[in-house]
C-alpha cells in the first residue's frame, strides 16, 4: 500500500538569481493567466497583441491615454508604498482620493484665494483633505489600537456617500442632468500638453516619485521607516521617534492619494464626478507590491497597469468585455506573484510512502 | 562507553557556503547511552555539523551511518523519523499555542500523540521522568526563557528522540537549574538515550560528559576522547589552539581590580521604591531600590523570570512603572523617552539582542549606525550613507567582527559576532550608564571573555554598569557589589567577593 504525502521545507538560503527569476516568472505566469481569462471572456486572440500592447504603448493616441491614466495610478502606488513600508495597511486610498477631489472642488467652487494661485491652492487642498481623511484611522490606531484595515476601509464608504451627497445636492451642476459639479474655470484646470488628454499633472507625478525615492533612500526618515517596518521594538528601544515617523508617513500616504484625486479633477474631468478613482485602492496596493515598495519602480509599474486599463476600455467598446476584467487581471497577476514568492522560500515535494520505515523511534 | 559498535557515525563530512569552507573532513562518533560533549568556539562548525545531522543542511561530501547502516537524511523529517532530535538555542515553539498544542503541531509522524489527551500525558510523563515541572496548558508566550527551554526539551523527548542534540542547554539557566538540568541529562543517558551536548562551559563537560569531541575552524582536533583523561586546562588549550592564553573554566581570565570598591563616583543610576507589573497584570517588581555609582559594576543575580526582563525594559524606557522613581545621572528618567535617556548616557545590551536591539533584516552598517543616526551624527535631514558605510567598515575592522561586511545582512552573523556589533554600537563616547542583561548568553569562551573585558573597560572609564545575569559565575567575576532579585524583590546586597553559596542562599532564601 503506498500513499503520497506533500512536504514543505524552507530553503536554507535564497540567492539573488533565484529571487529575480521567481519574480519574473511570477509576473509572466500572472500575465499568462490574465491573458487566458481574457481569451475565455471572448477577446479575439488574433488582435490581442495589437489591443494590449501596440495600441496602448506604441500608438501616439494610445500612449497619451495610457500616460494620462498613469498619473493618478503613480500617486496611489506611492501612497500605498508609503504606508506599506511601515506595514500599515491603508486600504482606504479611494476614500482619501475622493476627499482630495472634494477638497480641490471646494476651492474651485468657492473661488478661494487669488486666481493666479487658484490651481496650486486646489492641489494643496486635495493633499490636505486626503491627509485629514487618513488622520482619523491613524489616530484611532495610535491611541486606541484600532486595526487600520477596518478603519480605512470603512471610511472609504463614508467618503463615497459624502461625494454623492455633494453631487446630488449642494454641488450639483444646475445645467446638467447628471450628478456632476459645475465645470471648473480655465484657471482651475491643469494645462493640456497637446498630446491627447495628457496634462501637466504628469510632471507633478514624476516630481513626487523622485522626491519619494529620495525620502525613502536618502533621508533620515527613510532609515527610520526601514527599522520601524522590520522591528518596532528595536526602533522604540533605540530611541527612534516611532510615532512621529508613522504619523508623517501615513499622513503622506493620505496626502498622495488625495493629490491623485486633485489631479484627476483638475487635469482630466475638470469637474467633480462620482466615477473618479474607482478601484484605486486595489490598484495602488497591486502597484506597490509589484514594485516591491520601491518608489522608482512604482513609475514603470503604474504605466504598465495604466496600459492594461487603457486596453480594457478598448475591449469593452469593441468586444463587450466588462471593464471589471482589468481588476480581475490585476488580482490574478498579484496573487500569482505572491504565490510564486512562496516557492522562492520553500521547497515543496511530493513523497511516495510505501511500507512504514523499518526503524521506528524507540520509546 | 567505547564498547561495541557506535550508534551513530559521521565521517569525512565536508560543507561549504559559497566559497567559505565551514567543515573540512569532520568526523564524529556517538555511542549508545553516552553524553558526548561537542566543543568549539563560535564559528568552529559545531552548529553546521549538527544541522547536517538533523537535515537542515546537506553535506557536500561524507558519510552518515546509524547502527552501521547508511543514513540518508535530506530534510528535517528524515532525522526525526530516525529518532534524532535537537533542542536549539532559539526555541521552535509557537508563542500563541499552549505546550500541548505545540507538541500536537510537531507530532506529524507520531500517530500515538495525535490526541490532545495523549500529547498532554506524554509531556507530563516526560517532564516527570527528567525531573521538570511544567504546565502543559500554559501558553508558551507567557513562559520565561528558561521555562521555554524546559518545555522545548520535553517536547523533543516526547516526540521519541533517542539521539538528543542539546545546543547550549544551560546557557539560559542559573547554576541550580543547570545542575538539575545536567543531572537530568545523565538520567536520560542512563535510560539508553544518547546525548550530544554542545556547550561552552568546560566545567559541565568535565563533570557530566563521557566523551569529548573538539572542533576548531571546521576541523576535528580531538575526536571522542574519554573525559576522565582530560582536565579543563587540556580541553581549553585544544579548543583555542596554540595561541591559547590560560583561561579559567568559564572563560573569565582576569580578576577584578583589587580595592576599586572605594574609588567609585556619584550615583549615575538611582532606582527607588520602583513597582511595575507584568503584561498579564501580576506584579513584576516590588519596591525595588538600587544605586549604581560611576566606575562600578553592580551585579544583579537571580533566577530568570523574577522581574529582570521587566526591570531592563523599564530602564530602557519601553515599559512603564506603576510607581517609584528612576534617576539617571541626577535627572528624573521615568517620564523620558528612550531617546532622551540615551542622551543622558544610557546604553543597553538587552538579553534578546535580535528582538530589541538589532534588526536582522537590515545591513550590518545600518545596525552599527542605528543610534548615531538617531542622535543625528550622520546628518539631521539627509544621511551621509557613504560615511555610514565607511565607519561601519572601520568598526568591523576595529572590533574584529568576523565574516561581516557593511552591506551584509545582520541576521547572517553568528551570535558572538552579532553581540560584537551591539557592543561596538553601544559602548561609545557618550556612555555613562551601561545596562547589560545576560550579555554572554550563548557566546563561546573567547566572545564571553571579550564581553567581560568590554564591561570592565567601561567601568574603568567611569561608566556605571548594571549587569543583570542569571549566570552566578559571571556575576561573581565582574561585580563590585552584588544584589539578588527574587520574585521581583531585592533580597539583599553582598560585597563583590561574596561566595556562590552566599549568593545562592539569597536567591533561594525567598522560596
Amino acid at each position: 500500500m503506498s500513499s503520497f504525502r506533500l512536504t514543505l521545507e524552507r530553503r536554507q538560503q535564497v540567492s539573488t538569481l533565484r529571487s529575480t527569476t521567481t519574480y519574473i516568472l511570477g509576473l509572466l505566469l500572472g500575465l499568462g493567466f490574465g491573458l487566458a481569462v481574457l481569451l475565455a471572456a471572448g477577446a479575439p486572440a488574433a488582435t490581442l497583441l495589437d489591443d494590449l500592447v501596440i495600441q496602448v504603448f506604441f500608438s501616439s493616441m494610445g500612449l497619451a491615454q495610457t500616460l494620462t491614466l498613469a498619473v493618478p495610478l503613480i500617486l496611489v502606488g506611492l501612497a500605498a508604498t508609503s504606508a506599506m513600508r511601515l506595514r500599515f495597511w491603508n486600504v482606504g486610498i479611494e476614500g482619501q482620493l475622493w476627499l482630495g477631489a472634494i477638497g480641490a472642488t471646494l476651492v474651485a467652487l468657492s473661488d478661494f484665494g487669488s486666481e493666479s494661485l487658484r490651481l496650486p491652492t486646489m492641489l494643496l487642498a486635495s493633499a490636505i483633505a486626503g491627509a485629514a481623511w487618513i488622520a482619523v484611522p491613524l489616530i484611532l490606531k495610535l491611541r486606541a489600537g484600532v486595526n487600520e484595515l477596518v478603519a480605512t476601509l470603512l471610511l472609504s464608504n463614508v467618503a463615497y456617500l459624502l461625494l454623492q451627497h455633494l453631487l446630488f445636492g449642494a454641488w450639483k451642476d444646475p445645467v446638467n442632468s447628471f450628478p456632476v459639479s459645475p465645470r471648473f474655470d480655465d484657471s482651475e484646470q491643469l494645462a493640456s500638453l497637446g498630446f491627447g488628454n495628457l496634462h501637466s499633472g504628469i510632471y507633478v507625478a514624476l516630481g513626487i516619485t523622485l522626491l519619494m525615492a529620495i525620502l525613502v533612500q536618502k533621508s533620515r526618515t527613510g532609515f527610520y521607516v526601514d527599522v520601524i517596518g522590520r522591528n518596532r521594538t528595536t526602533a522604540l528601544a533605540t530611541g527612534i521617534p516611532v510615532t512621529a515617523t508613522i504619523t508623517l508617513m501615513i499622513l503622506l500616504s493620505g496626502a498622495l492619494a488625495g493629490l491623485a484625486g486633485g489631479l484627476i479633477v483638475t487635469g482630466v474631468e475638470h469637474r467633480l464626478t462620482q466615477t473618479i478613482g474607482i478601484n484605486t485602492t486595489f490598484s495602488g496596493i497591486v502597484i506597490a507590491f509589484i514594485a516591491r515598495f520601491n518608489p522608482l519602480a512604482v513609475l514603470p509599474t503604474a504605466i504598465v497597469l495604466a496600459g492594461i486599463y487603457n486596453a480594457g476600455g478598448t475591449l469593452k467598446v469593441f468586444y463587450g468585455i466588462p471593464d471589471s476584467i482589468v481588476v480581475l487581471i490585476q488580482g490574478i497577476v498579484l496573487l500569482t506573484l505572491l504565490m510564486v514568492q512562496f516557492f522562492r522560500s520553500y521547497r515543496v515535494s511530493l513523497i511516495r510512502q510505501s511500507a512504514p520505515q523499518s526503524s521506528q523511534p524507540s520509546t | 562507553m567505547s564498547q561495541g559498535s557506535p550508534l551513530l557515525t559521521l565521517s569525512a563530512i565536508d560543507k561549504s557556503f559559497d566559497i567559505h569552507r565551514v567543515l573540512n573532513s569532520v568526523s564524529f562518533e556517538l555511542a549508545r547511552g553516552e553524553v558526548h560533549a561537542l566543543l568549539g568556539e563560535n564559528g568552529a562548525g559545531k552548529s553546521t555539523l549538527m544541522n547536517i545531522l538533523i537535515g537542515v543542511y546537506s553535506a557536500d561530501a561524507g558519510k552518515l551511518e546509524l547502527e552501521g547502516k547508511p543514513l540518508k537524511i535530506s530534510k528535517p523529517s528524515d532525522s526525526a523519523r530516525q529518532g534524532i532530535g535537537m533542542v536549539h538555542q532559539h526555541f521552535r515553539l509557537v508563542d500563541r499555542l499552549t505546550l500541548t498544542e505545540n507538541l500536537l503541531l510537531a507530532a506529524d509522524d507520531h500517530p500515538q500523540l495525535k490526541s490532545r489527551a495523549a500529547a498532554r500525558e506524554a509531556l507530563l510523563s516526560t517532564a516527570k521522568e527528567i525531573g521538570f515541572t511544567l504546565n502543559p496548558d500554559c501558553q508558551v508566550g507567557e513562559l520565561s526563557v528558561a521555562e521555554k527551554q524546559r518545555a522545548e526539551i520535553c517536547k523533543v523527548l516526547a516526540l521519541g528522540a533517542r539521539i538528543l542534540i542539546l545546543d547550549e542547554p544551560t546557557a539560559v539557566l542559573t547554576d541550580s537549574e543547570a545542575s538539575s538540568m545536567l543531572a537530568a541529562i545523565r538520567r536520560m543517558a542512563e535510560s539508553g538515550r544518547s546525548i550530544i551536548l554542545i556547550t561552552h562551559k568546560l566545567r559541565e563537560v568535565v563533570g557530566f560528559s563521557h566523551r569529548v569531541t573538539i572542533m576548531r575552524r571546521g576541523e576535528t582536533v580531538a575526536a571522542g576522547l574519554d573525559t576522565s583523561d582530560l582536565s579543563i586546562e587540556k580541553i581549553s588549550s585544544l579548543m583555542m589552539g596554540s595561541s591559547s592564553t590560560s583561561l579559567s573554566p568559564d572563560g573569565i581570565n582576569s580578576k577584578k581590580a583589587p580595592g576599586n570598591i572605594q574609588e567609585h563616583g556619584p550615583d549615575l543610576l538611582a532606582i527607588s521604591h520602583l513597582n511595575a507589573r507584568r503584561d498579564d497584570g501580576a506584579p513584576a517588581l516590588t519596591d525595588v531600590s538600587l544605586r549604581v555609582r560611576a566606575g562600578e559594576i553592580l551585579g544583579l543575580a537571580g533566577v530568570g523570570g523574577n522581574g529582570q526582563h521587566e526591570l531592563t525594559e523599564l530602564l530602557s524606557g519601553i515599559r512603564s512603572a506603576s510607581s517609584g522613581s528612576v534617576m539617571i545621572d541626577g535627572a528624573d528618567a521615568l517620564g523620558l523617552s528612550p531617546r532622551q535617556r540615551r542622551k543622558l548616557g544610557l546604553r543597553v545590551i538587552p538579553a534578546d539582542r535580535m528582538a530589541s536591539a538589532l534588526v536582522s533584516d537590515l545591513s550590518i552598517a545600518a545596525n552599527l549606525s542605528l543610534t548615531s543616526v538617531v542622535s543625528g551624527r550622520f546628518g539631521r535631514l539627509w544621511l551621509n550613507r557613504r560615511r555610514i558605510q565607511r565607519e561601519a567598515q572601520a568598526s568591523i575592522e576595529q572590533h574584529e567582527i568576523a565574516g561581516a561586511r557593511p552591506s551584509g545582512r545582520m541576521g547572517l552573523l553568528s551570535g558572538g559576532n552579532a553581540q560584537k556589533v551591539l557592543l561596538a554600537r553601544e559602548i561609545d563616547s557618550g556612555m555613562k550608564l551601561l545596562l547589560a542583561h545576560s550579555p554572554t548568553r550563548g557566546l563561546d569562551i573567547r566572545a564571553s571573555a571579550l564581553v567581560h573585558q568590554r564591561l570592565r573597560e567601561a567601568a574603568a572609564k567611569g561608566a556605571a554598569c548594571l549587569l543583570v545575569s542569571e549566570d552566578v559565575e559571571e556575576i561573581m567575576a565582574l561585580s563590585d557589589r552584588i544584589c539578588v532579585i527574587s520574585a521581583g524583590k531585592i533580597m539583599g546586597e553582598l560585597p563583590g567577593d561574596a561566595s556562590a553559596a552566599d549568593i545562592g542562599r539569597l536567591i533561594l532564601g525567598h522560596e
